[in-house]
C-alpha cells in the first residue's frame, strides 16, 4: 500500500514537473551551486588539474623530497603531498600553514620515485587554501 | 569467575545502535553495561557509506521512511556537528540509464521537500556543459545531471561519542569482549556471560538484555532460544586516500544499481555492492570480482578512475530483515524492535534492520520498549542533547595550532575528531610531535586515546584517530604508534613488536584485492619501512 501511494505520488510529482518546464525558461543554476558551497570549501578543479589528478595525489610519503628540499611555509614537502593533498574542501582553514617561502620544487620533484609533480601541488594546495 | 556485577540493562552490541541505546538509556538514568566482541563501530557501521542520508531511494517505497530518516539525519547533524561535513552529489544522467533527467529532476524536487529537515539545500540542475565545468573528470558522453546534497559522517567516533556520553553517565561499556552466552532463570533471561579482553569469564544481571549485535543478531538470539531471521547482504567498498573530486559522484552499475563515489573529508569510499551473505561473519572477504564490478561502473561516467591507486578495501554485513523472493538491493532498510516475551525470553529485546543515519531513533525506540518493561519513566533526550566535544563552538584551528605548536591542519583534524575537547586532548601529555603524518596525529592524541579512549590494539587507534589510513597505510608511523601505545598500556618491547606485526597482516587482507602498478610501489616502500613486519 505504502509502494503503491509513493509511486502514484511520484507520477503527480512528475505530471507537476514535466508542465513546469514546458511552460517556464530554464536558467542556469551553476552559479548557484557554486555559491551555495563555496563556505564549506566544495569548489571544482580545474581542467588542467584534473587531468593531471592522479599524478598530484600520487604520493606514498618516502620522505626523500624533504632531503632535497625544506618547507613550504611552515609544511615539510611531503606532509604537502600526503596530508594537504587530502583536504580539499578544508584547506581555507589551514591556510596560514602555507604561507611563506617555497623552496626548490623542482629538485624535489627530481628526487620523487613516483613522479608527484610538487610545484604543481604547492600551487593547487594554495589555490584552494585562499578559497 | 568474580561475582556477577548487575545492571538495570544489558547491551549486546557496541555498533552505533547498541552505542546509541547505552547513551539514552544512561542519560534516562538507567543503569547499564554495554558489551563489544571487537572495538566499538568496527562492524557494519564502521564498513558503511559514512553517510547520515535522507534516503532518497525510499522515495520509491514509503515517503514516510523518507520522512523520518532526514528528521532523524537533522537530529544526529546537530548533536555531532565536529563529525560531519556537506557531500555533494553530481548525479550525471546518461544515455540508456534507467532514469532520464527529467525523472531524476522530479525525485530531487520530492526530495526537496525533505532536506530542510536535515539542514541540506535544494538540488540544482546542470546542463551537460556546466556539470564539466563543476567536475572536469565526468564523461563528455553526459547528457545533464542533477545535484544532491547529504552528510558525511565519521561513524567510528560517532560510535565513540555515544559510548563516552554513556559512560559520563554512570555505563559501564567494554570493548573486546565476548558475549558467549545469557543467564536464564526459568523462561526469563537475567544476564550474560561474558569473556573479557583478558580471557577471563564473567557474568553480568540485567533486569533486561538488549540484543543489538547487526548482523550478529540471530547468533545472540538462539541463546536465548528465539529466531530472528535476518537476510544478510554484504557491501563492500574500495577507498582511496585523497578526495578524488571535491564532489562526490554517482554511477549506474551494469545491472541497474545505483553506486556512489563519496568524497570524504580526506578520502573517497566508491562503492556499494549489495549481495546476499551465506559465509562466516567474522571472516569477509573482497573478491577482484566485486572491486572490478564497481569500477567498471564509475568508468562509464569518470572515465579515468582507474588511474587512482586505492589504499584499500571495506567490507561489512547488513543486518537486514528478512524478505523471501526480493533483489537484495530492493529490500527496505526498516527495522524491528522485538520484544521476546512471547517466545519464553522474558526480559530479552532485539532491535534488527535499520540504517546508520536512523540510529538515533532506532537506538529512542529502543529504549522506550526498555523503559516500559521496567516501569521506568523518563523521557529521550537524545535528539537535543550534544554529544561530548559539541556542548560549545570550537576555536579557529589556526588558533589552537598557534597555542600548542602544530600546524593549523593538524588542529583542524584534532577538531574533527574532538570537537571543541580538541585543547584538553593536546593538554593532557607530551608534545605536539606528530606520529602519523598523512592524517595528522600528535604523540599526545594518540597518548589519549590509549589512556582515555579504550585503544587496545593499533586497529582501535586506526578506527578511533585514523592511525595510517592515509595514503602511506602505516609505512610511516605503525611502529612509532605501537610505541606510544604500548609505553601507555606497558607494553613489553615484543608485545609492541607483535601488535604492530599483527596491525600490518590485517591491513593487507584489505589492501590485497585492490594492488595495482602505484600500489605495488607504495607496498615496497611499505615493506622496508616495517622492517619484517609484514614477511
Amino acid at each position: 500500500m505504502a509502494r503503491a501511494d509513493s509511486l502514484a505520488k511520484l507520477a503527480f510529482a512528475y505530471g507537476v514537473h514535466l508542465t513546469r518546464r514546458r511552460l517556464t525558461r530554464p536558467r542556469s543554476q551553476l552559479a548557484t551551486l557554486l555559491e551555495t558551497y563555496a563556505h564549506d570549501g566544495i569548489r571544482p578543479l580545474l581542467p588542467e588539474e584534473r587531468g593531471r589528478h592522479a599524478q598530484l595525489i600520487g604520493c606514498i610519503n618516502c620522505g626523500l623530497c624533504a632531503l632535497a628540499a625544506g618547507r613550504v611555509g611552515k609544511v615539510r614537502l611531503p606532509d604537502l603531498a600526503s596530508s594537504y593533498m587530502r583536504l580539499y574542501a578544508r584547506l581555507g582553514e589551514a591556510a596560514s600553514d602555507v604561507d611563506g617561502d617555497s623552496p626548490d620544487l623542482e629538485a624535489a620533484a627530481a628526487a620523487c620515485p613516483v613522479g608527484v609533480p610538487l610545484g604543481e601541488v604547492a600551487a593547487i594546495v594554495r589555490r584552494l587554501a585562499a578559497g | 569467575m568474580s561475582a556477577p556485577s548487575a545492571h538495570d540493562v544489558c547491551i549486546v552490541g557496541g555498533g552505533v545502535t547498541g552505542a546509541g541505546i547505552a547513551r539514552d538509556l544512561s542519560l534516562r538514568g538507567l543503569s547499564v553495561l554495554l558489551l563489544e566482541k571487537g572495538d566499538w563501530g568496527a562492524g557494519t557501521t564502521g564498513n558503511s557509506s559514512w553517510m547520515i542520508h535522507g534516503g532518497p531511494r525510499y522515495l520509491e517505497f514509503d515517503w514516510n521512511t523518507t520522512r523520518l530518516s532526514t528528521q532523524d539525519a537533522g537530529y544526529i547533524v546537530s548533536i555531532a556537528r565536529n563529525l560531519v561535513y556537506r557531500v555533494v552529489f553530481i548525479i550525471p544522467v546518461m544515455p540508456h540509464d534507467k532514469n532520464n533527467i527529467e525523472r531524476m529532476e522530479t525525485a530531487m524536487e520530492v526530495y526537496d521537500r525533505f532536506q530542510p529537515l536535515k539542514k541540506a539545500h535544494p538540488h540544482t540542475r546542470l546542463t551537460a556543459a556546466e556539470a564539466l565545468q563543476v567536475e572536469p573528470g565526468l564523461t563528455p558522453d553526459l547528457i545533464g545531471a542533477v545535484t544532491m546534497e547529504e552528510w558525511g559522517v565519521d561513524p567510528y567516533r560517532l560510535v565513540f561519542a555515544n559510548v563516552q556520553d554513556a559512560i559520563a553517565h554512570g555505563a559501564r561499556a567494554l570493548n573486546h569482549t565476548r558475549v558467549v552466552g545469557l543467564v536464564r532463570d526459568g523462561g526469563k533471561v537475567i544476564g550474560v556471560r561474558y569473556r573479557g579482553s583478558d580471557g577471563a569469564m564473567s557474568e553480568a544481571l540485567a533486569k533486561v538484555v538488549v540484543n543489538a549485535a547487526g548482523p550478529w543478531v540471530p547468533e545472540i538470539s538462539h541463546m536465548a532460544g528465539a529466531d530472528v531471521h535476518l537476510r544478510p547482504a554484504k557491501g563492500i567498498h574500495i577507498v582511496y586516500p585523497h578526495r578524488i573530486s571535491n564532489f562526490s559522484i554517482s554511477a549506474e552499475s551494469i545491472d541497474g544499481r545505483d553506486l556512489l563515489m563519496v568524497s570524504h573529508a580526506g578520502f573517497t569510499l566508491l562503492g556499494t555492492t549489495d549481495d546476499d551473505f551465506y559465509g562466516d561473519l567474522d571472516s569477509v572477504d573482497v573478491l577482484e570480482d566485486e572491486v572490478d564490478y564497481l569500477l567498471q561502473a564509475f568508468e562509464r561516467v569518470f572515465p579515468s578512475i582507474r588511474a587512482y591507486r586505492p589504499v584499500r578495501t571495506t567490507t561489512g554485513v547488513r543486518p537486514t530483515l528478512f524478505k523471501w523472493r526480493r533483489y537484495e538491493d530492493e529490500l527496505s532498510r526498516r527495522y524491528e524492535v522485538i520484544d521476546h516475551a512471547t517466545d519464553g525470553a522474558e526480559g530479552f529485546v532485539t532491535i534488527a534492520g535499520g540504517k546508520l543515519s536512523m540510529y538515533r531513533l532506532m537506538a529512542e525506540q529502543t529504549s522506550d520498549v526498555v523503559c516500559r518493561k521496567l516501569g521506568h519513566q523518563a523521557p529521550c533526550v537524545t535528539a537535543t542533547r550534544p554529544l561530548p566535544g559539541n556542548e560549545s563552538d570550537v576555536e579557529p584551528a589556526a588558533e589552537l595550532g598557534r597555542r600548542f605548536g602544530i600546524t593549523a591542519l593538524a588542529a583542524m583534524k584534532l577538531q574533527t575528531r574532538h570537537g571543541s575537547n580538541a585543547g584538553a586532548v593536546l593538554k593532557d601529555s607530551r608534545s605536539g610531535r606528530m606520529i602519523c603524518r598523512c592524517e595528522p596525529i600528535t604523540e599526545a592524541e594518540l597518548a589519549h586515546a590509549a589512556r582515555h579512549e579504550q585503544v587496545r590494539t593499533l586497529a582501535d587507534a586506526f578506527r578511533r584517530v585514523g592511525l595510517a589510513a592515509g595514503p602511506c597505510a602505516g609505512a610511516a608511523c605503525v611502529l612509532r604508534a605501537a610505541g606510544v601505545i604500548g609505553s601507555e598500556l606497558e607494553w613489553s618491547a615484543s608485545q609492541r613488536f607483535e601488535a604492530a606485526r599483527e596491525f600490518v597482516r590485517g591491513a593487507w587482507l584489505g589492501r590485497a584485492p585492490v594492488l595495482g602498478h602505484s600500489g605495488w610501489a607504495q607496498e615496497e616502500l611499505a615493506a622496508g619501512s616495517f622492517r619484517g613486519l609484514s614477511s
